[in-house]
């Protein structure tokens, strides 16, 4: 059985044609195209780059061990990724490791357990918010937020600006910020108010709310979990099982429509297809040759959906020292820290130990092009604040900036400034004559994540079905 | 008006180039100078004549913004600035002078000296506000050097790619 066919250039009389192309072979695409292959359809997945599974990626330690460089954690409420994992068997473990996780705020690194920060200045002002942020989101329907009551007016401001309107000592917006670190790859002053609120309301499914503690938690929350030899895996499982209809290095370079089918036109050779999925991130999508061209409200909604700046920063070692220490190697430092969230990011069976932490926003700007020697001491030392000095011991020190991948440009996912969402979002996903859209950005729960693009892919898949 | 020097010692666990090369860096006293929470405009390698600033904290909540001036160079041995923005404190001369020395397993390191001369007025106010400042800034001092030493340290690492 071929896994996935060898790009072969078309120029030839002969045209290659299947009833769906589908666009990027991340989790969204090749789950749209499990389901339309499932449903007797003939699909081909263009993909640009040499490798399956978009933003997800395992590096790899050696002895067969992974640890994940790109997308990693799955939880509660994420069923649809955690549904296809099952399918193609990939299994989950436990995330969270049992010790204590470090915050480091005003020259201390204080232990703690639980989610109750050692920080007492700082609690007023993060209860305040999350009470805030709670009755705000209750307001929001995950799949059309621009219909909220005071959509406009929340979409005029960014997120800060609205967290500030009742803020104490400013420790909320500091500590929100720690969390859009990783999850925009910016801050809280990147986003509108109105998408900010909507993403936490979509931390949840169609019978759970979206929740902050949800979105943010570790055990019980989205970081709840990771998967046995890697996320990357359940991509690749899937490809595996879409028999040799992935091609590989095949970016698109044209879209044409007409009233009887697609043309796309990649660097692999031209398809024909009755229609076509593009599962690619919004930016990307819109930078492709159009013909015609997309209706310019969805054209300029694309453009203004951005990933967000990240880069993620491992350390490896011979074996995770901390946890003998009663350490979990979780850690939140402030205070312009260029780390400001990490993790213990070692494989299931403890070894080797490996450290994670996001570079991201503002700190990503300072840094990412500062020598690498130099980043690389600064993200030790961070780590040296949360597990002791044992942290610049490293046998390997690895980094994947997702900015610098042509084929995702950012990361982890799109955020919308002020006056994109009431302006543009209702253009979101909409289909275009014979093309429809999948991609983690376009779910209404968990966008940006796994189980986002997952939903999307079976969402694109429905709809395509329903249109044939 | 009262003059004041303030004289810290320490060992850094470097050869004296790799120190000089980091103390050279206008743009990287953030990353290890206590109290300096940003560089907010430098010259990159410091040269004779040209100035940095900075955004400080200096007594507890207190900050400042201040410039500094390169005004002497010798290469490895020897570097003095002075700075601005630091009232009550005035004529602020912040002095580093390294010496090649080994450490106890006979490995390079390097002798740094780090000298902060001041002066202020105010009489014996001035002489009672020295007193709670001086401690913080010797604090400091050991601080940095300490800071210093650690960032040479994890920038050390064999595991680079």
């Amino acid at each position: 059985m071929t896994v996935l066919q060898e790009s072969t250039p078309t120029s030839g009389p002969r045209r290659n044609e299947a009833d769906v192309v589908v666009i990027g072979a991340g989790l969204a695409g090749l789950t749209a195209a499990r389901e339309l292959v499932a449903a007797g359809l003939s699909v081909t997945v263009l993909e640009a780059r040499e490798r399956v599974g978009g933003r997800l990626l395992n590096h790899d330690l050696g002895d067969g061990q992974v640890t994940e460089i790109g997308g990693q954690f799955v939880g509660p409420t994420q069923d649809h990724v955690l549904a296809l994992a099952e399918q193609v068997g990939v299994a989950t473990y436990q995330a969270t490791v049992p010790g204590e996780s470090v915050y480091v705020h005003d020259g201390r690194a204080r232990r703690f357990t639980g989610q109750t920060l050692p920080d007492p200045l700082a609690l007023p002002d993060m209860g305040i918010a999350l009470a805030r942020i709670g009755q705000a989101v209750r307001k929001l329907s995950p799949t059309a937020p621009w219909r909220a009551p005071k959509a406009r007016e929340l979409d005029g401001m960014t997120y800060e600006t609205w967290l500030r309107k009742a803020e104490v000592t400013g420790a909320a917006v500091d500590l929100v910020n720690i969390f859009l670190n990783s999850a925009y790859g910016g801050e809280a002053r990147d986003a509108s108010a109105l998408f900010s609120l909507w993403y936490v309301s979509a931390f949840g499914d169609e019978t759970h709310p979206g929740t902050m503690e949800r979105g943010t938690g570790t055990e019980g929350g989205a970081q709840d979990s990771r998967f046995v030899g890697g996320s990357q895996l359940v991509a690749q499982r899937v490809a595996l099982e879409l028999d040799g209809r992935v091609r590989l290095a095949a970016p698109v370079r044209r879209i044409s429509q007409d009233s009887t089918g697609v043309t796309v036109v990649s660097d692999a050779g031209d398809w024909r297809a009755g229609r076509v999925i593009v599962a690619v991130p919004p930016l990307l999508a819109s930078r492709i040759v159009w013909d015609p061209l997309l209706p310019p409200q969805q054209d300029q909604l694309y453009q203004r959906l951005p990933f967000g700046t990240l880069m993620k920063c491992v350390a490896v070692y011979d074996k995770p020292f901390w946890r003998a220490d009663g350490l979990s190697g979780m850690g939140l430092l402030r205070d312009g820290s260029p780390i400001r969230e990490m993790f213990d990011n070692s494989p299931p069976d403890g070894g080797p130990g490996v450290l994670m932490g996001f570079l991201g926003g503002k700190e990503w700007r300072k840094w990412a092009h500062r020598p690498a020697g130099e980043r690389r001491g600064a993200v030790l030392r961070c780590f040296a604040r949360v597990v002791g000095e044992r942290a610049f011991d490293t046998v390997d020190y690895v980094e994947q900036d997702w900015t610098a991948e042509q084929w995702t440009q950012g990361g982890p996912t799109s955020v919308a400034a002020p006056g994109v969402l009431t302006g543009y979002g209702q253009w979101m996903g909409r289909r275009f004559g014979r093309v429809h859209w999948a991609g983690a950005e376009f779910s209404p729960y968990w966008p940006g994540f796994m189980d986002g693009a997952v939903r999307s892919g079976k969402q694109a898949a429905a709809e395509l079905l329903d249109h044939s | 008006m009262n003059k004041y020097v303030v004289t810290e010692k320490a060992v850094v666990d470097a050869p004296v180039e790799r120190v000089w090369e980091v103390v050279s860096r206008t743009d990287r006293y953030a990353e290890w100078v206590a109290g300096a929470i940003e560089v907010t405009d430098h010259h990159g390698i410091a040269t004779v004549g040209r100035t940095y600033a900075e955004h400080n904290r200096t007594l507890g909540p207190l900050r400042t913004h201040s410039v500094w001036t390169v005004r002497e160079i010798e290469p490895m041995r020897r570097r003095v600035d002075t700075g601005t923005g630091f009232a009550p404190l005035r004529d602020v001369t912040n002095v580093f002078e390294f010496q090649s020395v080994k450490g106890p397993r006979g490995e390079d390191a390097t002798e740094m000296t780090y000298q902060v001369e001041y002066t202020m007025g105010l009489g014996p106010i001035g002489l009672l506000l020295d007193s709670i400042q001086q401690p913080a800034m010797r604090a400091g001092m050991r601080t940095s050097m300490a800071n210093l030493n650690t960032l040479l340290r994890s920038e050390n690492s064999t595991a680079a790619r």
